[in-house]
């Protein structure tokens, strides 16, 4: 029993075509007893940053509460909105600080960044509990389910989906490995994020 | 979160929480490790590094493709194993002193200080600091490789391996090196080192990874070597529109709409600004 | 504090297993080491140099972690530069092997270092101090440290005699490190040997190749009739013991 399975939860990014997907189970547990099938743990930063924060309950609240802080603080002193690359490194620092007594939380940072051209890139991240970040090409995943969720995001993904599809596959991945993951599942919550709006979805999942 | 201004180094707050839950039984999770392979190797004109690009998590592979070769200054990298937040950031800290050190004495950074800074500070933290280094480049005084253990100990050799790969490397040096190698052929033997921990080691994978520095020169060679390329899906798997049922949706427009509306006095009356 | 652990490196800190010598003569001293740095059973350098230069005639060998060490002979290279440029004048050995001392002592709960200190100086002349690993300081004609040098306390004490010249010197150490490097397994590669004296610092290089040999074994199972074997004679390379006449 890990610290990480003591509340249960799960989250997975995904990269479209100019499009990023972010979704998570909904469970809050106390190791196998579920207590909530409404517990977000993905927070928008920005306009088009959200950030996912599986792992200890305690700490998902905490760390939601410091990044909002310092997001406040970067966005007062520079008079401007963060980028998800500088977001990024911002929680890569904020959990090394705390390398010898981490917060047992592993991020998963979905974005779209400005490019130079006025337009907008695709971004995803995560970080492991310690900072170590993580860009990937295609997907992230962290939480209880991560190894599943490795599994299935490997054979479904594939790239330039448009964000209907990539709600779609984003939506079956998720479903599909919370399904066999016993801390995580309790419903799901779903984030397309697209240049002109975000759309949300609470999934039907089993509720077992 | 009293103060907008936090003192630098390491914050132990959680220690006595983390202390708790760790008598209860419950262990820590696995930090991303870079299992690894990484070399360096000693030639004609300079140094050539080489390190796969595979990150795990225990027995997950975290990141398939992910950068080991670490920018110290222009004429100095620094391949990292081990803890790979720790060979992240210890890179990093080092990197941003050396070019502190090189604008305070107004001279070209020299592999040794780099040496020395990633030594004492590893030694500091005694082990704790998880980073295994191959530190190599060349400076005013010629070519230099090391490496540096995770406990601040160091070795100059013409070539070296660390990770876990590191004895499947070092066969492939044992037999091929040479003094005296020419560019592509120091290349080629790095390589060959790399597959070879690529091949041999689970704890390596994926790519190669290579960086050839000489006096005027460095070239970062970026997935010289891709081996495991995926073969394309033959069909998609992508879901029919609709598949998935959901609750609820709410949409969240980006888009900003102005409606302007006068106030005021009416159209065609100016405003005085006398 | 009960006994010292010398156990308790840490997993996976670099260990110098390390056979380490240094004998003194009328002229200088002669001082060597094995070249092995192990890692468990790997061995992370065949080639290490633990001859390590803290003043211009003053060098110590390092025994113990290689981390510890290095770290304390990088300090006490800092102590001594720092004393002959506000003294004016290069230090003794005693004081170089006191620093040495100070550190080791007012740290010997957190190291795992045994160090051999020695060179010449125009007070005294050659001199060898010993510093194992809970701090003491001892000046000794000859010592020897390292997890090898358990195997040839023996062989030194039959075998030095005083009055020694540099040569002999030179012989004495080659042989005693080749024995010690023979018989432990963490202990290794080549010989490294330094001879100090007011002139020079001369460095001499024995290949792994090269190495003294002593009586290596024999065949005994299944051989029919006992054939006597002169032992040194005809041999190939063979170096006799010392044997008192």
């Amino acid at each position: 029993m890990s610290i990480m399975e003591l509340n249960g939860g799960s989250v997975i990014a995904m990269v479209g075509k100019d499009c990023v997907a972010i979704a998570s189970d909904l469970r809050l547990g106390n190791q196998a007893l579920g207590i909530s099938a409404n517990f977000q743990k993905i927070f928008p930063v920005t306009d088009r940053i959200y950030l996912g924060l599986p792992g200890l309950a305690t700490d998902v609240t905490t760390l939601r509460e410091r990044f909002r802080f310092r997001v406040n603080m970067y966005t007062i002193k520079e008079e401007r909105e963060i980028e998800p690359e500088t977001f990024a490194r911002l929680v890569s620092s904020t959990l090394y600080e705390h390398r010898f007594g981490p917060y047992f939380i592993e991020p998963v940072m979905a974005g779209l960044s400005k490019t130079p051209s006025g337009g907008y890139k695709p971004f995803i991240a995560a970080a492991d509990l310690i900072g170590c970040l993580n860009f990937a090409k295609d997907f992230v995943v962290a939480g209880t389910a991560s190894s599943k969720l490795y599994g299935v995001a490997e054979g479904l993904w594939e790239p330039d989906l448009e964000p209907e599809d990539l709600f779609e596959t984003i939506s079956q991945t998720l479903l599909n490995a919370v399904d066999r993951d016993a801390y995580s599942g309790w419903g799901c919550v779903v984030h397309v994020i697209t240049k002109d709006k975000v759309v949300t979805r609470t999934l039907k999942g089993r509720m077992d | 979160m009293a103060s907008v201004y936090s003192p630098p180094g390491f914050n132990f707050s959680n220690e006595i929480r983390n202390n708790f839950l760790l008598e209860k039984g419950l262990p820590l999770p696995k930090a991303t490790s870079t299992g690894t392979t990484i070399v360096g190797c000693l030639f004609k004109d300079g140094i050539v590094l080489g390190a796969d690009t595979r990150a795990t998590e225990g027995p997950i592979v975290a990141d398939k493709n992910c950068e080991k070769i670490h920018y110290i200054t222009e004429n100095i990298r620094c391949c990292g194993a081990g803890t790979a937040a720790d060979t992240e950031f210890t890179t990093a800290l080092i990197s941003s002193n050396m070019e502190l050190h090189a604008l305070s004495t107004g001279r070209k950074p020299r592999v040794v200080t780099a040496m020395t800074m990633l030594k004492q500070m590893l030694y500091r933290y005694q082990g704790h600091v998880g980073a295994a280094l191959v530190l190599g480049g060349v400076d005013a005084t010629g070519p230099h490789l090391f490496t540096i253990h995770p406990h601040g100990s160091t070795d100059k050799l013409p070539y070296v391996t660390m990770g876990s790969g590191s004895l499947a490397a070092m066969a492939v040096f044992e037999s091929g090196w040479r003094a005296d190698m020419s560019r592509d052929e120091a290349l080629n033997l790095v390589k060959a080192a790399i597959s070879a921990g690529i091949f041999n080691d689970l704890g390596s994978g994926s790519n190669v990874d290579a960086c050839i520095i000489t006096a005027t020169h460095t070239e970062l060679l970026r997935n010289v070597e891709m081996p495991n390329q995926r073969v394309e899906k033959e069909r998609k798997y992508a879901f029919r529109r609709g598949t998935t049922a959901w609750k609820n949706q709410t949409v969240r427009d980006l888009i900003v709409k102005e409606e302007l509306t006068t106030v005021g006095a009416g159209p065609g009356e100016a405003m005085d600004t006398t | 504090m009960d006994h010292v652990d010398i156990n308790r490196l840490k997993t996976g800190e670099v260990n110098l297993g390390t056979s380490i010598m240094a004998v003194q003569f009328e002229g200088g001293v002669v001082i060597g080491a094995d070249s092995r740095t192990t890692t468990g059973s790997y061995i992370a350098n065949r080639v290490t140099d633990k001859l390590t230069y803290v003043h211009d005639r003053i060098y110590c060998c390092r025994s113990g972690s290689a981390a510890d060490t290095q770290a304390v002979a990088d300090i006490v290279h800092y102590a001594l530069q720092m004393y002959s440029q506000t003294a004016g004048e290069p230090p003794t050995v005693h004081h170089a092997a006191s620093v040495f001392q100070k550190l080791c002592y007012e740290n010997k709960d957190q190291l795992t270092a045994g160090i051999i200190v020695a060179g010449w100086d125009k007070e005294v002349g050659p001199s060898v101090y010993n510093i194992p690993l809970g701090g003491g300081l001892f000046r000794q004609p000859w010592a020897i440290g390292g997890s090898g040098s358990t195997y040839v306390y023996g062989y030194c004490d039959a075998t030095y005699r005083d009055g020694w010249g540099r040569d002999e010197c030179i012989n004495f150490v080659k042989n005693t490190l080749a024995l010690a490097m023979s018989r432990d397994g963490s202990s290794g590669g080549v010989i490294r040997m330094c001879v100090i004296t007011e002139e020079k610092v001369e460095r001499l290089f024995v290949p792994g190749d090269e190495l003294p040999r002593f009586w290596e074994g024999r065949e005994v199972l299944g051989e029919a009739v006992p054939k006597k074997q002169p032992v040194g004679e005809a041999g190939i390379g063979l170096v006799p013991m010392a044997v008192e006449a």
